[in-house]
């Protein structure tokens, strides 16, 4: 990598219209399937795998190059400031959702049960209450506009529990990660793989705890279609361990990394950009906590 | 810094001399100035469909009473019209701009990730293609305008809805990454020797533009999201019966809506900070105060949504700080006008095309920006709201404000692209045409909306019928000038003239001092200290 | 502690975690060895914080500082009127 090289400007790729095909075959699978169409499904199935494909070829691609050496460091420095603005852009995605959770919770809810100066709400709709809880408007049989009857959680989530475990996971496996990078910068690698194994372990276990907090959740009635606490909480939880998912594919491919002899103690962008995303994730999550749960 | 960018020292050597031949040159470019062409051609074809949807509104609006159309297809044209504009014609057209012309005049030999740069491209046909194919769906084509609010868009809306949200997500996928790429070039791509402070203005717009776009798309994203979970999934986001409400959506979208029309103008400002300058023959007057303005109004942006919102239930409190901060906007951008009438304050001034689009733009884009400002004024804005008087002001902003700079700055830097001349004369005949039919079409939608006649109407009373049919005539001139404007582009490139590397004796950038029609790799080795002073805006 | 207090402190080092995360963010962005350091130091300080506002949290609830938000209900009918 030696600095007297030229900036590498590749000569055409495939990998684009194959994720453009393979992202788009998702989608409009997707939305078939959404409508009970019966080819949606394995249209979707089938984008998926086109998308996964493009995003394998593509990475290995450009690690492969990276590997040989034609990249210099202002090479490396464009990869750098895409990674941490596409990081900025999800910072926004997430945004919109705890906006969401913010405007309702703070606001619309209150509003309903005539908060403000909404003083007609107790004359309209007498003995009519409102609270964040979820169950304090769920009423049984009421239907949404969306023609769906909303489902009424005979218990909530218990934050001391699965939460609360999660959470300590959670920030552990940001512990165990910062374990590693410090192992790489001083360059014991041996020491690296541990530390990552036992990052993605607490990644998963956390996924797996999130899931069998969903299906008590789900066995408890509390739904997306439980309104809006129901919603967000589903929605910000869910994207959020979607981004988990992808975090510990992220990880594990790290991983591999290092078994390979890639990376070194002073040159490791793909560790650091993963390892940032991965905090960011924690971050995420320990936000989620505070505000679904405790705030 | 990394001084060497010689890309002919590399082992590729014999791969990056041209292009490639046939259509899989296309496909597999990434090369910025191929996708910048796919960009622009790609905006040029949306401009038409969209323009063609405008027809359509303008044929059945050109009496009153039911002439051509059912209301529900009028309403999807209406929709639709607005939605390619926007997403379709407009912004591509500009990240087409900024893909043409960013690397050559900041003196890099492309963009950053020149395969990312080929993918956001390459997602918008398959977006455009799914948002259009809606109109074959049954229920038709979305019906609810292009600010799709809850619950037209969730509990009315029909089933094609769902494809529209994954082409919002697709087009604001592709947004960002064409954000991310131009962020990465003119941070990480520039000439070593330029500073920041030497950045020609359209670069620093298009720097700041790229801001907007990474903060304000996720946020559509977002929104357009928990649309689909709220028509799919039973979740109450946008109703109130669950506890959720239908204000939030208009809250969440015009957090995005906001800085997305910021994104639309700035690099218009930016295209015309280099025209003026050119054509009056003297340096642009104050260039700090120019970039400090752009990122004013790019901060202010983020600030004043809401007054999209007045007549939705606001507490008091809330509808003066969104007037206020949205009265705010108006001085850097007052700056900005300023100093476009003062850098040809004394000029010696010629009026090629480029010039007369760029003079129009300044003249009615400030006439948009007055009308903007009326709207904001929340006392005032119960009796503007929803009517035409909205549609005539963003029609002057976004037509004769960015489009008209888009146009500008087709012709100003076509010779760059193509190495040859347009024909001068009929690009005059063409600016003309347009810019007096233009007027027509939406200088009486002012009267028709004070007099309170609403937007997004199949029909109307019968008082209005005169400056309806007035503006449709204008409608139709106006549109039938895009025909002429693809004949002098098509004639250009075929039978025009040798153009000479530097066309416009006042011009100054980088682009200039590459040869008449620009190189494939645009600076192998990066411009010297002097050569970027020679050609820097800020001197 | 007053439930006000313990929720502005906690609010407060959520933002000083953001500010520790962006700071790293900045050290990935500049890269090389003085980015390196930067973006490691800036993210042990947000794993400390983070964890210090974990069991803080745990703590305060423990205390009964703050409630929880979300209270073990056993039937629909056992609500917490919120109306003013």
């Amino acid at each position: 990598m030696s600095k007297e090289q030229a900036y590498y400007v590749p000569h055409g790729t495939y990998w684009p219209i194959i994720g453009s095909i393979g992202i788009a075959m998702l989608f409009v699978g997707f939305a078939n399937q959404m409508h009970g169409v019966e080819w949606g499904g394995s249209v979707m199935a089938l984008g998926f795998a086109i998308t996964v494909f493009m995003m394998f070829g593509w990475f290995g691609q450009v690690v492969n190059e990276s590997i040989s050496g034609i990249y210099n460091s202002q090479v490396d420095r464009s990869f750098r400031w895409g990674m941490s603005w596409f990081i900025f852009s999800e910072v926004m995605f997430f945004a919109a959702f705890f906006g969401a959770l913010f405007y309702a919770r703070q606001l619309s809810v209150p509003w309903l049960g005539g908060a403000d100066n909404n003083i007609y709400t107790p004359e309209l709709w007498n003995g009519f209450k409102t609270g964040w809880d979820a169950v304090a408007f769920t009423t049984p049989g009421t239907t949404l506009q969306s023609g769906v009857e909303m489902s009424v959680p005979t218990q909530l989530v218990n934050t001391w529990g699965l939460p609360a475990l999660n959470t300590l996971l959670l920030l552990l496996s940001g512990v165990t990660l910062t374990f590693a990078h410090h192992a790489l910068r001083a360059g014991h690698r041996n020491q690296i793989i541990g530390w990552l194994v036992a990052t993605i372990a607490l990644g998963v276990a956390f996924l797996g705890f999130q899931i069998m907090e969903y299906g008590h959740a789900y066995h408890d009635g509390l739904k997306l279609t439980s309104g809006i606490y129901g919603s967000t909480f589903y929605l910000l939880t869910g994207f959020h361990g979607f981004h988990v998912t992808v975090g510990v594919i992220m990880l594990t491919v790290i991983l591999y990394r290092i078994q390979k002899g890639h990376f070194t103690a002073d040159n490791h962008f793909g560790f650091e950009g993963v390892a940032w995303y991965w905090h960011f994730v924690d971050v995420v999550w320990l936000g989620l906590f505070i505000f679904v749960y405790w705030l | 810094m990394t001084t060497a960018t010689d890309t002919s020292a590399t082992a590729h050597d014999d791969h990056h001399h041209g292009p490639e031949k046939g259509l899989m040159r296309w496909i597999k470019t990434t090369n910025h100035k191929d996708i910048g062409s796919l960009y622009m051609w790609f905006a040029f074809t949306m401009l038409l469909v969209g323009g063609a949807f405008a027809m359509g509104i303008r044929a059945e609006l050109l009496q009153p009473g039911l002439q051509l159309m059912e209301p529900q297809f009028f309403n999807q044209l209406t929709t639709m019209h607005g939605l390619i504009m926007v997403f379709g014609a407009i912004m591509p057209a500009f990240v087409g701009l900024g893909n043409w012309l960013i690397p050559m005049m900041v003196g890099a030999p492309d963009m950053a990730l020149p395969r990312m740069n080929n993918w956001s491209f390459w997602i918008l046909p398959f977006a455009g293609g799914i948002l259009l194919s809606t109109f074959f769906m049954e229920g038709g084509a979305p019906a609810f305008g292009w600010t799709f609010y809850a619950p037209l868009s969730t509990t009315f809306a029909p089933d094609s809805t769902d494809f529209f949200i994954f082409a919002v997500h697709l087009l604001g996928f592709s947004s960002i990454m064409g954000a991310i790429n131009i962020i990465a070039t003119v941070l990480n791509m520039r000439a070593p020797e330029m500073k920041l402070m030497d950045m020609p203005l359209f670069v620093w717009t298009w720097l700041i533009t790229s801001f907007l776009l990474i903060g304000a798309m996720p946020v559509l994203a977002g929104a357009v999201t928990m649309m689909l979970t709220d028509r799919n999934f039973g979740t109450a986001f946008f109703d109130a019966t669950g506890g959720g409400d239908p204000v939030m959506f208009q809250h969440i979208f015009w957090f995005f809506g906001h800085p997305e029309v910021y994104i639309m103008i700035l690099p218009a400002f930016g295209v015309v900070s280099h025209i003026i300058p050119t054509f009056a023959r003297k340096p642009l007057f104050g260039y700090s105060s120019m970039v400090y303005a752009t990122a004013s109004i790019a901060f202010l942006s983020y600030i004043v949504w809401a007054h999209h919102m007045f007549l939705t239930g606001m507490p008091v409190a809330g509808e003066l700080y969104f007037m206020y901060a949205t009265m705010l906007i108006a001085v850097p951008t007052g700056v900005k006008v300023f100093n476009w009438v003062s850098t040809m304050w004394r000029g010696s001034m010629t009026f090629e095309a480029p010039m007369l689009w760029a003079i129009s733009f300044v003249f009615l884009f400030t006439i948009g920006g007055f009308s903007g400002l009326m709207l904001g004024i929340a006392p005032a804005d119960i009796q503007y709201h929803d009517t035409y008087f909205v549609v005539a002001h963003f029609h002057y902003v976004l037509v004769t404000g960015a489009l008209w700079s888009i146009i500008a700055a087709t012709f100003y830097w076509l010779p760059k692209w193509t190495g040859k001349m347009y024909n001068e004369k009929l690009a005059k005949v063409h600016f003309w045409w347009a810019v007096i039919s233009v007027n027509v079409l939406f200088f009486p939608q002012h009267f028709l909306g004070l007099a309170g006649m609403p937007r997004r109407i199949p029909d109307y009373s019968l008082q209005f019928a005169d400056f309806n049919f007035i503006s449709s005539i204008g409608g139709f001139a106006f549109g039938a000038s895009f025909i002429l404007l693809t004949y002098i582009v098509i004639d250009c490139i075929r039978n025009g003239k040798p153009a000479s590397a530097r066309p416009w004796e006042g011009a100054k950038g980088l682009e200039w001092t590459l040869e008449p029609k620009a190189q494939y790799h645009s600076f192998n080795t990066p411009p010297s200290r002097k050569l970027i002073e020679a050609e820097s805006q800020n001197s | 502690m007053g439930v006000f207090m313990t929720e502005v402190l906690v609010v407060l080092v959520i933002l000083a975690i953001m500010v520790a995360l962006g700071f790293g963010l900045l050290g990935l962005l500049k890269g090389g060895k003085a980015g390196s350091d930067r973006m490691f130091k800036s993210l042990v300080i947000r794993v400390s914080l983070s964890i210090a506002l974990f069991l803080f949290v745990m703590f305060s609830g423990y205390m009964g500082w703050i409630q929880s938000n979300i209270v073990m209900l056993d039937a629909p009918t056992k609500q917490t009127p919120v109306q003013k």
